[in-house]
Protein backbone atom coordinates (compact mmCIF):
# COMPACT_ATOMS: atom_id res chain seq x y z
CA UNK A 1 0.00 0.00 0.00
CA UNK A 2 1.52 3.35 -0.97
CA UNK A 3 1.10 6.68 0.79
CA UNK A 4 -1.83 7.85 -1.39
CA UNK A 5 -3.83 4.68 -0.77
CA UNK A 6 -3.16 4.94 2.96
CA UNK A 7 -4.33 8.56 3.03
CA UNK A 8 -7.50 7.59 1.14
CA UNK A 9 -8.28 4.97 3.75
CA UNK A 10 -7.32 7.21 6.67
CA UNK A 11 -9.74 9.87 5.43
CA UNK A 12 -12.58 7.38 5.90
CA UNK A 13 -11.48 6.79 9.51
CA UNK A 14 -10.81 10.38 10.64
CA UNK A 15 -11.78 13.82 9.35
CA UNK A 16 -9.94 14.60 6.04
CA UNK A 17 -8.32 17.77 7.45
CA UNK A 18 -6.78 15.75 10.31
CA UNK A 19 -4.45 13.89 7.92
CA UNK A 20 -1.09 15.47 7.07
CA UNK A 21 1.61 14.16 4.76
CA UNK A 22 4.76 16.24 5.35
CA UNK A 23 7.32 13.84 3.89
CA UNK A 24 7.38 10.58 1.91
CA UNK A 25 6.42 7.56 4.05
CA UNK A 26 5.39 9.85 6.94
CA UNK A 27 1.67 10.38 7.59
CA UNK A 28 0.47 12.32 10.62
CA UNK A 29 -3.09 11.94 11.93
CA UNK A 30 -4.57 14.13 14.65
CA UNK A 31 -7.33 12.68 16.83
CA UNK A 32 -9.04 13.54 20.10
CA UNK A 33 -7.88 11.56 23.11
CA UNK A 34 -11.34 10.00 23.50
CA UNK A 35 -11.24 8.51 19.97
CA UNK A 36 -7.66 7.23 20.30
CA UNK A 37 -8.37 3.55 20.94
CA UNK A 38 -11.06 3.33 18.26
CA UNK A 39 -8.88 5.03 15.62
CA UNK A 40 -5.80 2.92 16.42
CA UNK A 41 -7.95 -0.21 16.30
CA UNK A 42 -9.29 0.68 12.87
CA UNK A 43 -5.81 1.59 11.57
CA UNK A 44 -4.57 -1.76 12.82
CA UNK A 45 -7.28 -3.82 11.13
CA UNK A 46 -8.01 -1.77 8.01
CA UNK A 47 -4.48 -0.63 7.14
CA UNK A 48 -2.69 -3.70 8.52
CA UNK A 49 -0.44 -1.38 10.57
CA UNK A 50 0.11 -3.31 13.79
CA UNK A 51 3.66 -2.40 14.79
CA UNK A 52 3.93 0.31 17.45
CA UNK A 53 7.43 1.78 17.46
CA UNK A 54 6.98 3.93 20.52
CA UNK A 55 4.91 6.68 22.15
CA UNK A 56 6.50 10.14 22.27
CA UNK A 57 5.38 12.79 24.69
CA UNK A 58 6.06 16.49 24.19
CA UNK A 59 5.39 19.25 26.70
CA UNK A 60 3.80 22.04 24.65
CA UNK A 61 3.40 24.51 27.49
CA UNK A 62 -0.39 24.50 27.97
CA UNK A 63 -0.93 20.92 26.84
CA UNK A 64 0.82 17.62 26.35
CA UNK A 65 1.13 16.16 22.92
CA UNK A 66 1.36 12.39 22.52
CA UNK A 67 2.45 10.71 19.31
CA UNK A 68 1.82 7.04 18.67
CA UNK A 69 4.38 5.99 16.07
CA UNK A 70 3.08 3.09 14.02
CA UNK A 71 5.16 1.39 11.38
CA UNK A 72 4.45 -1.10 8.63
CA UNK A 73 6.30 -2.51 5.65
CA UNK A 74 5.86 0.60 3.49
CA UNK A 75 6.29 3.54 5.85
CA UNK A 76 4.89 4.90 9.06
CA UNK A 77 1.74 6.51 10.46
CA UNK A 78 1.94 8.84 13.44
CA UNK A 79 -1.21 9.38 15.47
CA UNK A 80 -1.14 12.65 17.38
CA UNK A 81 -3.36 13.59 20.29
CA UNK A 82 -3.35 16.58 22.64
CA UNK A 83 -4.41 16.47 26.26
CA UNK A 84 -4.83 19.44 28.63
CA UNK A 85 -2.14 19.92 31.25
CA UNK A 86 -4.73 20.62 33.95
CA UNK A 87 -6.26 17.17 33.64
CA UNK A 88 -3.73 14.90 31.91
CA UNK A 89 -5.62 11.69 31.14
CA UNK A 90 -5.35 9.37 28.21
CA UNK A 91 -6.96 5.95 27.60
CA UNK A 92 -4.69 2.92 27.49
CA UNK A 93 -4.23 1.33 24.07
CA UNK A 94 -3.03 -2.01 25.44
CA UNK A 95 -6.35 -3.58 24.43
CA UNK A 96 -5.46 -2.88 20.80
CA UNK A 97 -1.67 -3.20 20.92
CA UNK A 98 -0.51 -5.22 23.96
CA UNK A 99 3.14 -4.27 23.35
CA UNK A 100 2.39 -0.64 24.31
CA UNK A 101 2.47 -1.25 28.05
CA UNK A 102 6.14 -0.34 28.63
CA UNK A 103 5.78 2.88 26.66
CA UNK A 104 2.65 3.83 28.60
CA UNK A 105 4.40 3.19 31.88
CA UNK A 106 7.25 5.42 30.67
CA UNK A 107 4.79 8.21 29.75
CA UNK A 108 3.17 7.99 33.19
CA UNK A 109 6.49 8.42 34.94
CA UNK A 110 8.12 11.01 32.75
CA UNK A 111 5.13 13.35 32.24
CA UNK A 112 2.74 12.49 35.05
CA UNK A 113 0.01 11.62 32.58
CA UNK A 114 -2.58 9.18 33.94
CA UNK A 115 -3.08 6.29 31.54
CA UNK A 116 -6.57 4.96 32.26
CA UNK A 117 -7.09 1.19 32.40
CA UNK A 118 -3.38 0.45 32.03
CA UNK A 119 -2.84 -3.26 32.82
CA UNK A 120 0.34 -2.58 34.81
CA UNK A 121 0.61 0.87 36.44
CA UNK A 122 3.81 0.30 38.48
CA UNK A 123 6.83 2.58 38.04
CA UNK A 124 9.36 1.38 35.49
CA UNK A 125 12.48 3.54 35.33
CA UNK A 126 12.69 5.83 38.30
CA UNK A 127 14.35 4.92 41.57
CA UNK A 128 12.14 3.53 44.35
CA UNK A 129 12.78 6.63 46.48
CA UNK A 130 12.02 9.08 43.65
CA UNK A 131 9.94 11.89 45.19
CA UNK A 132 6.28 11.92 44.15
CA UNK A 133 5.09 14.67 41.84
CA UNK A 134 8.44 15.04 40.04
CA UNK A 135 8.05 14.46 36.32
CA UNK A 136 11.43 15.02 34.65
CA UNK A 137 10.39 15.56 31.05
CA UNK A 138 8.00 18.38 31.86
CA UNK A 139 9.52 21.67 30.75
CA UNK A 140 9.06 23.33 34.15
CA UNK A 141 11.02 20.56 35.92
CA UNK A 142 14.57 21.64 36.59
CA UNK A 143 17.25 19.53 38.13
CA UNK A 144 19.21 21.17 40.92
CA UNK A 145 22.35 19.24 41.50
CA UNK A 146 22.92 18.97 45.25
CA UNK A 147 26.18 20.52 46.41
CA UNK A 148 28.90 17.92 46.66
CA UNK A 149 29.89 17.14 50.23
CA UNK A 150 33.16 15.34 50.73
CA UNK A 151 33.08 13.39 54.00
CA UNK A 152 35.84 14.73 56.21
CA UNK A 153 36.63 17.42 53.64
CA UNK A 154 37.11 21.16 54.10
CA UNK A 155 34.18 23.09 55.51
CA UNK B 1 4.18 -23.91 45.42
CA UNK B 2 5.79 -20.95 43.75
CA UNK B 3 8.84 -18.90 44.68
CA UNK B 4 10.08 -15.52 43.59
CA UNK B 5 13.68 -15.35 42.43
CA UNK B 6 15.34 -12.01 41.80
CA UNK B 7 18.04 -11.91 39.11
CA UNK B 8 19.98 -8.69 39.04
CA UNK B 9 20.44 -5.75 39.04
CA UNK B 10 23.92 -7.14 39.68
CA UNK B 11 24.32 -10.74 38.63
CA UNK B 12 27.09 -12.80 37.01
CA UNK B 13 24.79 -13.83 34.15
CA UNK B 14 24.04 -10.25 33.22
CA UNK B 15 26.52 -8.00 31.51
CA UNK B 16 24.61 -4.86 32.38
CA UNK B 17 22.35 -3.85 35.26
CA UNK B 18 18.72 -4.85 34.96
CA UNK B 19 16.43 -6.50 37.46
CA UNK B 20 14.41 -9.56 36.47
CA UNK B 21 11.99 -11.03 39.00
CA UNK B 22 10.98 -14.58 38.23
CA UNK B 23 8.09 -16.52 39.75
CA UNK B 24 9.07 -20.17 39.55
CA UNK B 25 7.45 -23.48 40.31
CA UNK B 26 10.28 -25.97 40.57
CA UNK B 27 12.46 -25.32 37.53
CA UNK B 28 9.71 -23.81 35.42
CA UNK B 29 9.26 -20.05 35.14
CA UNK B 30 5.61 -19.12 35.61
CA UNK B 31 5.92 -15.37 35.36
CA UNK B 32 8.60 -12.75 34.82
CA UNK B 33 8.79 -9.07 35.60
CA UNK B 34 11.35 -6.46 34.61
CA UNK B 35 12.52 -3.37 36.44
CA UNK B 36 14.60 -0.91 34.45
CA UNK B 37 16.38 2.31 35.18
CA UNK B 38 19.59 1.17 36.85
CA UNK B 39 21.49 2.88 34.08
CA UNK B 40 19.13 5.74 33.37
CA UNK B 41 21.11 8.87 32.57
CA UNK B 42 18.45 11.33 31.49
CA UNK B 43 19.78 11.71 27.95
CA UNK B 44 16.46 13.03 26.60
CA UNK B 45 16.37 15.86 29.13
CA UNK B 46 20.06 16.61 28.61
CA UNK B 47 19.59 16.81 24.84
CA UNK B 48 17.27 19.80 25.28
CA UNK B 49 20.18 21.79 26.68
CA UNK B 50 22.73 20.96 23.98
CA UNK B 51 23.20 22.34 20.50
CA UNK B 52 22.56 20.29 17.36
CA UNK B 53 26.22 19.47 16.86
CA UNK B 54 26.78 18.59 20.54
CA UNK B 55 23.82 16.25 20.45
CA UNK B 56 25.49 14.02 17.84
CA UNK B 57 28.15 13.16 20.38
CA UNK B 58 25.60 12.82 23.16
CA UNK B 59 23.55 10.38 21.05
CA UNK B 60 26.68 8.45 20.23
CA UNK B 61 27.11 7.82 23.94
CA UNK B 62 23.66 6.31 24.42
CA UNK B 63 25.17 2.93 23.58
CA UNK B 64 28.68 1.53 23.50
CA UNK B 65 28.07 -1.24 20.96
CA UNK B 66 25.76 0.41 18.46
CA UNK B 67 27.02 3.96 19.02
CA UNK B 68 26.87 4.77 15.31
CA UNK B 69 23.18 3.75 15.14
CA UNK B 70 22.00 6.45 17.50
CA UNK B 71 24.28 9.10 16.03
CA UNK B 72 23.14 8.27 12.48
CA UNK B 73 19.49 8.19 13.48
CA UNK B 74 19.83 11.62 15.05
CA UNK B 75 21.83 13.06 12.16
CA UNK B 76 19.34 11.77 9.55
CA UNK B 77 16.58 13.64 11.31
CA UNK B 78 18.57 16.76 12.18
CA UNK B 79 19.67 17.14 8.54
CA UNK B 80 16.02 17.20 7.46
CA UNK B 81 15.28 19.89 10.06
CA UNK B 82 18.35 21.96 9.14
CA UNK B 83 17.40 21.56 5.45
CA UNK B 84 20.76 20.32 4.26
CA UNK B 85 21.51 17.44 1.92
CA UNK B 86 24.78 15.60 2.56
CA UNK B 87 26.91 14.81 -0.52
CA UNK B 88 26.61 11.28 -1.92
CA UNK B 89 30.14 10.27 -0.95
CA UNK B 90 29.44 11.30 2.63
CA UNK B 91 26.20 9.30 2.68
CA UNK B 92 27.92 6.21 1.30
CA UNK B 93 30.71 6.39 3.88
CA UNK B 94 28.18 6.91 6.68
CA UNK B 95 26.32 3.73 5.82
CA UNK B 96 29.57 1.86 5.20
CA UNK B 97 30.37 2.44 8.87
CA UNK B 98 26.77 1.43 9.71
CA UNK B 99 27.13 -1.94 8.03
CA UNK B 100 30.59 -2.58 9.48
CA UNK B 101 29.13 -1.77 12.89
CA UNK B 102 26.37 -4.30 12.30
CA UNK B 103 29.05 -6.89 11.46
CA UNK B 104 30.98 -6.17 14.66
CA UNK B 105 27.82 -6.19 16.77
CA UNK B 106 26.57 -9.50 15.36
CA UNK B 107 29.98 -11.14 15.76
CA UNK B 108 29.99 -9.93 19.36
CA UNK B 109 26.52 -11.38 19.89
CA UNK B 110 27.46 -14.73 18.33
CA UNK B 111 30.32 -14.96 20.82
CA UNK B 112 28.04 -14.11 23.73
CA UNK B 113 25.46 -16.68 22.56
CA UNK B 114 28.20 -19.31 22.36
CA UNK B 115 29.40 -18.35 25.82
CA UNK B 116 25.91 -18.51 27.35
CA UNK B 117 25.36 -21.90 25.71
CA UNK B 118 28.61 -23.16 27.25
CA UNK B 119 30.47 -23.19 23.91
CA UNK B 120 33.41 -20.97 24.73
CA UNK B 121 35.49 -22.00 21.71
CA UNK B 122 32.90 -20.31 19.52
CA UNK B 123 33.20 -17.21 21.70
CA UNK B 124 36.99 -17.15 21.26
CA UNK B 125 36.71 -17.64 17.47
CA UNK B 126 34.10 -14.95 16.83
CA UNK B 127 35.78 -12.42 19.08
CA UNK B 128 39.11 -12.99 17.39
CA UNK B 129 37.55 -12.36 13.99
CA UNK B 130 35.69 -9.38 15.36
CA UNK B 131 39.10 -7.73 15.72
CA UNK B 132 39.33 -7.66 11.91
CA UNK B 133 36.25 -5.47 11.60
CA UNK B 134 37.21 -3.42 14.66
CA UNK B 135 40.56 -2.67 12.99
CA UNK B 136 38.77 -1.66 9.79
CA UNK B 137 36.53 0.70 11.74
CA UNK B 138 39.56 2.15 13.48
CA UNK B 139 41.29 2.71 10.14
CA UNK B 140 38.21 4.48 8.74
CA UNK B 141 37.24 6.59 11.73
CA UNK B 142 40.25 6.61 14.05
CA UNK B 143 38.23 5.04 16.88
CA UNK B 144 37.22 1.55 17.88
CA UNK B 145 33.99 2.19 19.80
CA UNK B 146 32.66 5.71 19.41
CA UNK B 147 33.52 6.29 15.78
CA UNK B 148 32.53 9.97 15.81
CA UNK B 149 32.40 9.90 12.02
CA UNK B 150 29.00 11.58 11.62
CA UNK B 151 28.58 15.30 11.42
CA UNK B 152 25.69 17.47 10.35
CA UNK B 153 25.89 17.42 6.55
CA UNK B 154 28.04 14.36 5.98
CA UNK B 155 30.96 12.57 7.57
CA UNK B 156 34.19 13.85 9.08
CA UNK B 157 36.72 11.62 7.31
CA UNK B 158 37.33 10.36 3.81
CA UNK B 159 38.90 7.08 2.71
CA UNK B 160 41.57 6.63 0.02
CA UNK B 161 42.27 3.84 -2.47
CA UNK B 162 44.66 1.94 -0.14
CA UNK B 163 42.11 1.88 2.65
CA UNK B 164 39.38 0.85 0.21
CA UNK B 165 41.48 -2.14 -0.80
CA UNK B 166 42.18 -2.98 2.85
CA UNK B 167 38.47 -2.99 3.66
CA UNK B 168 37.78 -5.32 0.72
CA UNK B 169 40.56 -7.67 1.91
CA UNK B 170 39.16 -7.62 5.45
CA UNK B 171 35.66 -8.37 4.17
CA UNK B 172 36.99 -11.40 2.25
CA UNK B 173 38.51 -12.80 5.47
CA UNK B 174 35.30 -12.18 7.43
CA UNK B 175 33.16 -13.77 4.72
CA UNK B 176 35.19 -16.97 4.78
CA UNK B 177 35.01 -17.11 8.58
CA UNK B 178 31.27 -16.40 8.64
CA UNK B 179 30.61 -19.33 6.34
CA UNK B 180 32.28 -21.51 8.94
CA UNK B 181 30.11 -19.98 11.67
CA UNK B 182 27.02 -20.63 9.63
CA UNK B 183 28.02 -24.28 9.42
CA UNK B 184 28.48 -24.39 13.20
CA UNK B 185 25.45 -22.28 14.09
CA UNK B 186 23.03 -24.23 11.93
CA UNK B 187 24.51 -27.74 11.91
CA UNK B 188 26.77 -28.45 14.92
CA UNK B 189 24.55 -30.98 16.82
CA UNK B 190 25.35 -30.01 20.42
CA UNK B 191 25.02 -26.27 19.76
CA UNK B 192 21.76 -26.73 17.84
CA UNK B 193 20.38 -29.01 20.54
CA UNK B 194 21.07 -26.33 23.16
CA UNK B 195 19.42 -23.51 21.18
CA UNK B 196 16.48 -25.20 19.46
CA UNK B 197 13.10 -24.72 21.12
CA UNK B 198 14.43 -22.30 23.75
CA UNK B 199 12.65 -18.97 24.22
CA UNK B 200 9.71 -19.54 21.93
CA UNK B 201 7.91 -16.50 20.55
CA UNK B 202 5.21 -17.25 18.01
CA UNK B 203 4.54 -15.01 15.04
CA UNK B 204 1.27 -13.78 16.57
CA UNK B 205 2.97 -12.96 19.88
CA UNK B 206 5.78 -11.14 18.09
CA UNK B 207 3.17 -9.05 16.27
CA UNK B 208 1.13 -8.29 19.40
CA UNK B 209 4.15 -7.38 21.52
CA UNK B 210 5.81 -5.33 18.76
CA UNK B 211 9.07 -7.26 18.74
CA UNK B 212 11.73 -5.81 16.48
CA UNK B 213 15.00 -6.70 14.78
CA UNK B 214 16.35 -10.26 14.71
CA UNK B 215 13.80 -11.25 17.39
CA UNK B 216 10.92 -10.44 15.02
CA UNK B 217 12.77 -11.81 11.99
CA UNK B 218 13.28 -15.17 13.72
CA UNK B 219 9.50 -15.32 14.25
CA UNK B 220 8.90 -14.98 10.54
CA UNK B 221 8.25 -11.22 10.33
CA UNK B 222 10.31 -9.51 7.62
CA UNK B 223 10.47 -6.18 9.45
CA UNK B 224 13.51 -4.15 8.50
CA UNK B 225 13.62 -0.37 8.34
CA UNK B 226 16.28 -0.55 5.64
CA UNK B 227 13.72 -2.17 3.31
CA UNK B 228 10.47 -0.71 4.67
CA UNK B 229 11.58 2.87 5.12
CA UNK B 230 14.84 3.37 3.20
CA UNK B 231 16.40 6.67 4.19
CA UNK B 232 17.93 8.02 0.94
CA UNK B 233 20.46 5.23 0.65
CA UNK B 234 19.24 1.68 1.18
CA UNK B 235 17.09 1.65 -1.96
CA UNK B 236 20.30 1.99 -3.99
CA UNK B 237 21.84 -1.29 -2.84
CA UNK B 238 20.62 -4.84 -3.19
CA UNK B 239 20.08 -7.06 -0.17
CA UNK B 240 17.43 -9.34 1.25
CA UNK B 241 15.90 -9.43 4.74
CA UNK B 242 16.65 -12.87 6.19
CA UNK B 243 13.91 -14.51 8.27
CA UNK B 244 13.48 -17.80 10.09
CA UNK B 245 10.31 -19.56 11.19
CA UNK B 246 11.66 -21.61 14.10
CA UNK B 247 10.63 -18.82 16.56
CA UNK B 248 13.43 -19.73 19.01
CA UNK B 249 17.02 -18.83 19.91
CA UNK B 250 18.33 -21.02 17.10
CA UNK B 251 16.35 -18.96 14.59
CA UNK B 252 17.75 -15.74 16.06
CA UNK B 253 21.28 -17.12 15.67
CA UNK B 254 20.69 -18.14 12.06
CA UNK B 255 19.08 -14.77 11.22
CA UNK B 256 22.06 -12.89 12.63
CA UNK B 257 24.60 -14.98 10.71
CA UNK B 258 22.59 -14.48 7.51
CA UNK B 259 22.46 -10.75 8.22
CA UNK B 260 26.26 -10.79 8.36
CA UNK B 261 26.37 -11.98 4.74
CA UNK B 262 23.89 -9.27 3.70
CA UNK B 263 26.06 -6.65 5.39
CA UNK B 264 29.17 -7.88 3.55
CA UNK B 265 27.20 -7.65 0.32
CA UNK B 266 26.11 -4.07 1.10
CA UNK B 267 29.68 -3.04 2.06
CA UNK B 268 31.05 -4.42 -1.21
CA UNK B 269 28.40 -2.58 -3.21
CA UNK B 270 29.21 0.66 -1.36
CA UNK B 271 32.92 0.31 -2.09
CA UNK B 272 32.28 -0.51 -5.76
CA UNK B 273 29.86 2.36 -6.33
CA UNK B 274 31.57 4.92 -4.04
CA UNK B 275 30.96 8.30 -5.76
CA UNK B 276 33.62 11.01 -6.00
CA UNK B 277 33.33 14.42 -4.43
CA UNK B 278 33.28 16.05 -1.03
CA UNK B 279 32.21 14.16 2.10
CA UNK B 280 30.39 16.96 3.93
CA UNK B 281 28.65 20.29 3.50
CA UNK B 282 28.48 23.12 5.98
CA UNK B 283 25.48 23.06 8.28
CA UNK B 284 23.61 26.08 9.66
CA UNK B 285 23.48 26.53 13.43
CA UNK B 286 19.75 27.02 13.79
CA UNK B 287 16.85 24.89 12.58
CA UNK B 288 13.44 26.24 11.62
CA UNK B 289 10.55 25.12 13.83
CA UNK B 290 9.39 21.68 12.78
CA UNK B 291 9.34 18.03 13.62
CA UNK B 292 10.82 14.92 12.11
CA UNK B 293 10.67 11.18 12.73
CA UNK B 294 13.89 9.38 11.94
CA UNK B 295 14.04 5.59 11.75
CA UNK B 296 17.11 3.43 11.44
CA UNK B 297 17.73 -0.30 11.52
CA UNK B 298 20.26 -0.81 14.31
CA UNK B 299 21.87 -4.25 14.77
CA UNK B 300 19.23 -5.00 17.45
CA UNK B 301 16.20 -3.72 15.58
CA UNK B 302 14.38 -0.52 14.81
CA UNK B 303 15.78 2.62 16.33
CA UNK B 304 13.47 5.63 16.26
CA UNK B 305 14.18 9.27 17.10
CA UNK B 306 11.46 11.90 17.18
CA UNK B 307 12.96 15.38 17.04
CA UNK B 308 11.16 18.71 17.47
CA UNK B 309 12.91 21.96 16.56
CA UNK B 310 11.81 25.35 17.88
CA UNK B 311 13.88 27.75 15.78
CA UNK B 312 16.85 27.98 18.13
CA UNK B 313 20.17 26.19 18.02
CA UNK B 314 18.91 23.52 20.43
CA UNK B 315 16.19 20.92 19.91
CA UNK B 316 12.90 21.37 21.76
CA UNK B 317 12.53 17.65 22.30
CA UNK B 318 14.46 14.54 21.39
CA UNK B 319 12.68 11.25 21.95
CA UNK B 320 14.84 8.15 21.65
CA UNK B 321 13.51 4.61 21.54
CA UNK B 322 16.30 2.05 21.45
CA UNK B 323 15.45 -1.39 20.02
CA UNK B 324 16.08 -3.24 23.29
CA UNK B 325 13.18 -1.44 25.00
CA UNK B 326 10.92 -2.57 22.18
CA UNK B 327 11.94 -6.17 22.78
CA UNK B 328 11.42 -6.29 26.54
CA UNK B 329 7.71 -7.07 26.34
CA UNK B 330 8.53 -10.00 24.05
CA UNK B 331 11.31 -11.17 26.38
CA UNK B 332 8.87 -11.57 29.27
CA UNK B 333 6.72 -13.77 27.04
CA UNK B 334 9.78 -15.79 25.98
CA UNK B 335 10.82 -16.40 29.58
CA UNK B 336 7.36 -17.65 30.56
CA UNK B 337 7.13 -21.46 30.67
CA UNK B 338 10.88 -21.78 30.15
CA UNK B 339 13.49 -23.12 32.54
CA UNK B 340 15.65 -21.14 34.94
CA UNK B 341 18.78 -22.47 33.24
CA UNK B 342 17.64 -20.89 29.96
CA UNK B 343 17.32 -17.37 31.37
CA UNK B 344 20.80 -16.14 30.34
CA UNK B 345 20.38 -17.62 26.88
CA UNK B 346 16.91 -16.18 26.29
CA UNK B 347 17.89 -12.83 27.65
CA UNK B 348 21.08 -12.75 25.59
CA UNK B 349 19.09 -13.70 22.49
CA UNK B 350 17.49 -10.26 22.22
CA UNK B 351 21.05 -8.88 22.43
CA UNK B 352 20.19 -6.55 25.32
CA UNK B 353 22.09 -3.30 25.27
CA UNK B 354 21.10 -1.75 28.55
CA UNK B 355 23.95 0.68 28.32
CA UNK B 356 27.63 0.42 28.75
CA UNK B 357 30.77 2.19 29.88
CA UNK B 358 31.60 1.41 33.45
CA UNK B 359 34.57 3.45 34.50
CA UNK B 360 35.63 1.20 37.39
CA UNK B 361 36.91 -2.37 37.60
CA UNK B 362 36.53 -4.86 40.43
CA UNK B 363 39.75 -6.53 41.46
CA UNK B 364 40.13 -9.47 43.78
CA UNK B 365 43.29 -9.19 45.82
CA UNK B 366 44.68 -12.75 45.72
CA UNK B 367 46.56 -12.43 49.00
CA UNK B 368 43.86 -10.91 51.19
CA UNK B 369 40.77 -12.07 49.27
CA UNK B 370 39.44 -8.55 49.60
CA UNK B 371 37.41 -7.11 46.76
CA UNK B 372 38.19 -3.56 45.84
CA UNK B 373 36.89 -1.20 43.23
CA UNK B 374 39.69 0.64 41.55
CA UNK B 375 39.73 3.42 39.03
CA UNK B 376 41.88 3.04 35.96
CA UNK B 377 44.06 5.93 37.13
CA UNK B 378 44.79 4.05 40.39
CA UNK B 379 45.64 0.93 38.46
CA UNK B 380 48.02 2.84 36.25
CA UNK B 381 49.65 4.41 39.32
CA UNK B 382 50.03 0.99 40.96
CA UNK B 383 51.60 -0.45 37.84
CA UNK B 384 54.01 2.47 37.59
CA UNK B 385 54.97 2.17 41.27
CA UNK B 386 55.63 -1.49 40.84
CA UNK B 387 57.78 -0.89 37.77
CA UNK B 388 59.81 1.73 39.65
CA UNK B 389 60.60 -0.54 42.62
CA UNK B 390 61.53 -3.58 40.53
CA UNK B 391 65.20 -4.31 40.16
CA UNK B 392 66.38 -3.47 36.64
CA UNK B 393 66.17 -6.54 34.46
CA UNK B 394 69.33 -5.87 32.50
CA UNK B 395 71.42 -6.66 35.58
CA UNK B 396 69.95 -10.11 35.93
CA UNK B 397 72.20 -12.84 34.64
CA UNK B 398 70.59 -15.45 32.49
CA UNK B 399 71.46 -18.79 34.14
CA UNK B 400 72.18 -20.68 30.93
Amino acid sequence: MNDEQKIEKLKTIVAPEAVAHPAPRRIFVTVAAADLTAVLGRIKTELDCWFLSTISGVDKGDCFELLYHLGDTTGSIHVRTRIPKADPRVPSICGVIPGAVLYEREIQEMFGITVENIPDPRPLMMADDWPAGNYPLRKDWKFDRPAEVIPGGKK
Amino acid sequence: MSFQIPIGPQHPALKEPISIRLTVEGEVIKDADLRLGYNHRGVEKLAEEKSWIQNIYLCERICGICSHSHATCFVQGAERLLEIVPPRRGVYLRYLVSELERVHSHLLWLGVAGHEAGFDTFFMYTWRDREVVMDLLEMISGNRVHYAINTLGGVRRDIDETLRQKILDGLAVLKARSEYYFKIGAAEPTFVARLAGVGRLTKQQAMDLCATGPTAKASGLALDVRKNDPHDFYDEVEFVVPTADTCDVLGRTVVRIKELFESYKICEQILQKLPDGPVAVKAPRKAKPGEVVSRYEAPRGENIHYIVANGTEKPERLKVRAPTLGNYAATIEMLRHGYIADVPLIFAAIDPCICCAERAVDLLDARTGEERTLRFSDLRRMANDRARTLSPKRNVEWPF
